[in-house]
């Protein structure tokens, strides 16, 4: 997965944000280059937008992190500032294999952010310690 | 972590050092990793926490399994007028698992925007002890664990790099230097995952690499003689200095010339190349 892979990754990402941002809508051409660029999790992290599934956490200390929620009912930790998902697809087909990207739950994070449609929540400064380590995991 | 490593080395350069260490500018070098030998990684993560404490007043946080019975360099011999007291800036904090440096770390936010001065770098020593403890159940072979405190420590600088820019009018850096060794005695049974993987995870949260190779005379080690490499992945582009530990305990760095290389994509090595070339 090469690095200028990424690059493109990271542009379509800055274009979707601002066509967004002006038309409140994702052109076709914007949704072939996602499903182009991320394969089939594009389409489920698309569904999980829509369900407003992710969270921006953030405590007093200024420190957020993503929660998204996956279609299972787990709740899944994302960093803000690496790519980073601690579901089976991310372990398996990312960092493992090499043959995605992301899997649905952090390009669902990144989505979100860049379209401003992100749930916000504020917890403690201990609460995020306690979601950062990976201690917090919610059934539903 | 790459400027704190330049001063480490023109600092206890055995002559006088005109090369320093340059990364391309996209490059952000405030994650390292070090692979090598646990003692001689260990001595080197002494020095850059004692360096970036003394030398560039910074915080250091060090975290480590195993307590410093005496010092891992002689710096006496290496720091002639050292005084201990500046040795305060640098926080020893022992943990024992996977799971209470995870919390260790994940809790830095808590303290740094009350602290007067956040740490400006955090050491791990020998994460690969860490993860071997950890690795329990039927899953061994997930990577996740691996990857969650990698990501963790770099998230963790990002925040405490905000912190200390919003501080000191947009200067100011939070580096992670974290030791790594990947071939260890006894450790390639079935169970255990590939050490390339562990070290592509890595990779993608690491920017910087410092392998420290035991130089061999005739066959043989035990000369007190290293090559080191520092590497970044993406483009890839390798500095080398030569170290040596002298009779008194002290470290010496001396570059080597002409050690800079701009890795050309080789046909067959592109493949493997790209593959190291993940996010981070």
């Amino acid at each position: 997965m090469g690095s200028s892979l990424l690059s493109v990754a990271e542009q379509l990402l800055k274009d979707l944000q601002r066509t967004y941002s002006e038309t409140n809508q994702i052109p076709d051409d914007l949704l072939i280059a996602l499903r182009f660029v991320f394969g089939q999790c594009a389409l489920q992290a698309l569904d999980l937008v829509d369900q407003r599934s992710v969270t921006c956490v953030s405590s007093p200390s200024g420190r957020k992190a993503f929660q998204v929620l996956g279609g299972s009912g787990h709740l899944y930790m994302c960093f803000t500032s690496c790519h980073y998902c601690p579901c089976p697809a991310f372990s398996f087909s990312v960092l493992r294999r090499n043959e995605s990207l992301m899997c649905k739950h952090l390009l669902a994070a990144c989505l979100s952010q860049a379209m401003g449609l992100c749930q916000q929540e504020q917890v403690s400064d201990q609460q995020m310690t306690h979601i950062l380590s990976g201690q917090t995991e919610a059934s539903t | 972590m790459a400027d704190i490593l330049g001063v480490v080395f023109r600092r206890f350069a055995s002559g006088n050092v005109t090369s320093d260490v340059m990364f391309p500018s996209h490059v952000e070098g405030n994650t390292l990793l070090l692979l090598g030998d646990v003692n001689i990684s260990r001595s080197v993560l002494f020095l850059a926490a004692v360096t970036a404490a003394t030398d560039l007043g910074l915080k250091v946080l060090f975290f480590t399994q195993t307590p410093f019975q005496s010092l891992p360099v002689s710096l006496r011999a290496s720091i002639p007028g050292l005084k201990l007291e500046s040795l305060k800036n640098v926080k020893f904090v022992y943990v024992k698992s996977l799971e209470d440096l995870r919390e260790d770390i994940a809790s830095l936010h808590e303290l740094a925007s009350e602290a007067a001065s956040p740490s400006s770098l955090i050491i791990v020593d020998s994460l690969d002890h860490y993860l071997h403890g950890s690795r329990v159940g039927p899953l061994q072979d997930d990577l996740s664990p691996v990857a969650h405190v990698a990501a963790l420590l770099h998230d963790t600088a990002a925040f405490l790099t905000q912190i200390l820019q919003s501080r000191a009018d947009g200067q100011g850096l939070c580096r992670v230097m974290v030791s790594f060794q990947s071939e260890r005695e006894g450790s390639r049974d079935s169970e255990a995952l590939a050490p390339e993987l562990l070290l592509s995870v890595l990779d993608r949260y690491l920017q910087v690499r410092c392998t420290l190779e035991e130089v061999k005379r005739d066959g043989e080690v035990g000369q007190n003689e290293w090559q080191v490499y520092l590497s970044v992945v993406c483009p890839s582009q390798v500095q080398q200095w030569h170290m040596v530990l002298q009779t008194g305990g002290a470290l010496e760095f001396s570059p080597v010339i002409g050690g800079e290389q701009q890795i050309l994509d080789q046909p067959d090595e592109s493949k493997q190349e790209n593959e190291r070339c993940g996010d981070g």
